[in-house]
């Protein structure tokens, strides 16, 4: 195998320029390649981060009250008991908190916006005070400096507000400015409260458009709710790849302590109102999800991203290949009294074949280390430079306001083997025609 | 000579066609030989006389239409194609006309190329004999040079050296001087000569030059694709070389 590895190498350094080309070729594929995947693994990314920010826990503990079969609220009652077996029951909990929901108008002296409200107690947070990121003022305050201001951890105050920046642009307000939430409780009554911007966070794409944050205790004085009700009680667990079997044991251990619960559907709790209201039955049922079932319908955009970048690859290395044939075509030409001098002296059709593979492969090879190299650096320096991202559109796709671009090993290692298999099997006819040529006939072939 | 010899190489019956087009080349009419173990043996004619066809077929690098072509105890006909490389690889040697050198490599490594294919020897093994033949050649100084970087005589002496490497029992020379000149090819059909003499191994070499000819055991002569003669030198019955090889003047 010695020998033909050094046959491989030095025949493509034989004709300098073809290898060049080609590997130019395919080395820029492969950064393409490579920055398109860093791109899906950073959209990725802020899915998870906005989901389990602000959408849900690792695993989500919701449920819907009904007091009549028509209607139906996205409340759970007795809420210490179902928190106490959920505790119980998880394996590998980190901590668990609870979060209020409901949906208002934020109005403002200038502006209004509807949205979500979450409710939530400071003092059970930690991860959502780490992950939310504080914008400067000027990102929402035309004219603004560049310092950031506010404390998000008044959310412990009562009557404050937390809102993202594009809200808080809309509604031309900055922190230490009052806001008034106006809601409607289960009655069908409107209801309004004052609250005290404390603190505004840099938007966080798509799902950041639909949330702001207040205390708990606003949104149950909102909607006239006792204190053992909750929205949904949020899961983290150390490990969130462990998420999805987490919810079935929690699942399990509810309904042993003999909770109703609705059966498992992989959508956000807003996307089930409608059935539920639909439903043959009163009282309460709890629902189990894990966060990618709360932000299933932002999955489209990865599965999008996805599609368009293998598909757009696929483009590009059909071309590629067409090239590596012919350059392996040229080169099975040329050596043509090469490969019946090597079979004439006792080199088998397999030997010829792995030599001509082994030539595809270096070059796959070597080009695809480069540009992966070269993609990776253009990705970690574009994800340092934070650069923003002007259209709403594309930050809603992006899941961002900043090109996030993630690179991971795994990325580079696919883009790698892939491109170089496919440099490999773009070379096979080529080799196999090599090997399957007579002796004598390649011998007195004659350019 | 005895017909009934076995022979390290025996044509029984040969025939080889060509299709050309509409028309059939009869390369190779009915052609019968058989060499012995240690001959120098020369095909003779003229081009286009299927001196190359029969080199070929004995080579194993081309099949016979019809007939039987034996090497070194093997009916060729009957063999596959891994069976027929094997045989190349582990009975014959090759000297091409162009020397067909692998011009990547350097001369060490192709003359060691043959033993790679081989395998089972290791690498100091290897080293050793391939030593051996290129000293046996004149290359040492040579020897890390690419082919490219050599004299035609020079890359001869390399296609030699790959040819003797493996020890091989049969040495098939294409017309080996056709690419020298005189004095050059002279001293390379010596070169075989002489390894000829010591080391018993059996060359088959095709050529038109009559100096060449002259340094043969045995000229086999062919014209349209039939053998004129098969017999004894021509050269040895006039004197010109005596038994056991030497040139004279």
């Amino acid at each position: 195998m010695g020998v033909l590895l050094s046959i491989a190498l030095r025949n493509l350094m034989q004709s300098p320029r073809r290898t060049l080309l080609l590997g130019l070729a395919i080395g820029l594929v492969t950064t393409f390649l490579v920055l398109l995947l860093s791109l899906s693994r950073g959209i990725n990314e802020n899915l998870v981060t906005s989901a389990t920010t602000m959408s849900a826990g690792h695993v989500n503990v919701a449920g819907f009250w009904k007091p009549t079969t028509g209607t139906a609220f996205p409340i759970v009652t007795g809420v210490a008991k179902v928190r106490e077996v959920v505790e119980k029951s998880t394996p590998g909990l980190d901590y668990v908190v609870e979060r209020h929901r409901g949906w208002g108008k934020v109005v403002s002296e200038t502006g209004s916006v509807q949205s979500g409200l979450t409710g939530l107690v400071a003092a059970e947070e930690s991860r959502f005070f780490d992950r939310l990121i504080l914008a400067e003022e000027k990102e929402y305050k035309d004219g603004g400096s560049e310092q950031v201001l506010g404390d998000p951890r008044r959310l412990s105050e009562d009557d404050t507000i937390v809102l993202f920046a594009g809200q808080a642009k809309k509604l031309g307000v900055g922190v230490g400015d009052v806001v008034t939430i106006k809601t409607e409780t289960m009655s069908g009554a409107s209801n309004t409260a004052d609250a005290t911007v404390v603190a505004v966070a840099r938007d966080l794409g798509l799902l950041s458009s639909f949330s702001v944050f207040v205390p708990k205790s606003l949104v149950l004085n909102l909607y006239q709710l006792n204190d053992d009700t909750t929205g949904a009680l949020w899961v983290y667990l150390k490990d969130i790849e462990k998420s999805e079997e987490t919810s079935v044991i929690v699942r399990g251990a509810l309904i042993d302590a003999g909770f109703l619960l609705r059966d498992h559907e992989s959508n956000p709790f807003f996307f089930k109102f409608e059935a539920v209201q639909g439903e043959d039955w009163t009282g309460q049922k709890l629902d189990v999800t894990w966060w990618q079932d709360e932000v299933s319908f932002l999955t489209w955009v990865l599965t999008a991203f996805d599609t368009v970048t293998w598909s757009l690859t696929l483009i590009l290395v059909v071309i590629i290949a067409v090239g590596i044939m012919n350059a392996m075509w040229n080169a099975v030409r040329e050596r043509t009294r090469e490969i019946g001098t090597m079979r004439a002296i006792g080199m088998t059709q397999t030997r010829v074949l792995v030599l001509f593979l082994l030539e595809a492969l270096f070059l796959g090879l070597g080009a695809t280390t480069a540009g992966a190299t070269l993609g990776a650096a253009i990705a970690l320096g574009v994800d340092a430079a934070r650069i923003p991202v002007p259209s709403d559109a594309v930050r809603t796709i992006l899941l961002s306001n900043e090109l996030n671009l993630s690179v991971q090993l795994n990325s580079l290692l696919t883009a790698v083997v892939f491109l170089t298999a496919f440099t490999g099997l773009s070379a096979l006819w080529p080799a196999i025609r090599a090997s399957r040529l007579q002796p004598v006939k390649a011998l007195t072939h004659t350019e | 000579m005895s017909t009934a010899s076995p022979g390290i190489v025996r044509l029984t019956d040969v025939v080889k066609d060509y299709p050309l087009g509409k028309v059939t080349v009869h390369a190779l009419q009915r052609v019968n030989l058989t060499i012995e173990k240690g001959e120098f043996t020369v095909i003779a004619g003229p081009s286009g006389s299927g001196k190359t066809t029969l080199l070929n077929l004995i080579g194993c690098i081309d099949v016979a239409t019809a007939g039987e072509v034996t090497v070194d105890g093997k009916s060729t006909g009957k063999l596959t194609d891994k069976q027929l490389t094997a045989l190349r690889l582990n009975s014959i040697g090759f000297i091409f006309q162009s020397f067909n050198l692998i011009n990547v490599l350097d001369i060490k490594q192709n003359v060691e190329f043959p033993l790679l294919l081989q395998g089972g020897m290791t690498k100091a093994q290897r080293a050793a004999r391939v030593d051996d033949v290129v000293d046996k050649v004149g290359l040492r100084q040579f020897a890390s040079q690419r082919p490219n970087e050599l004299s035609g005589g020079q890359r001869q002496r390399v296609a030699i050296a790959r040819a003797l490497v493996t020890r091989p029992a049969i040495v098939l020379a294409d017309e080996p001087t056709a690419n020298l000149d005189s004095v050059t090819g002279t001293q390379i059909i010596d070169l075989m000569r002489d390894i000829n003499h010591a080391d018993k191994t059996t060359f088959i070499f095709s050529t038109h030059d009559d100096k060449v000819m002259k340094r043969a055991d045995r000229i086999v002569r062919i014209l349209d694709g039939m053998l004129e003669a098969a017999g004894l030198s021509e050269a040895r019955a006039s004197g010109v070389i005596e038994n056991g090889g030497g040139v004279h003047a």
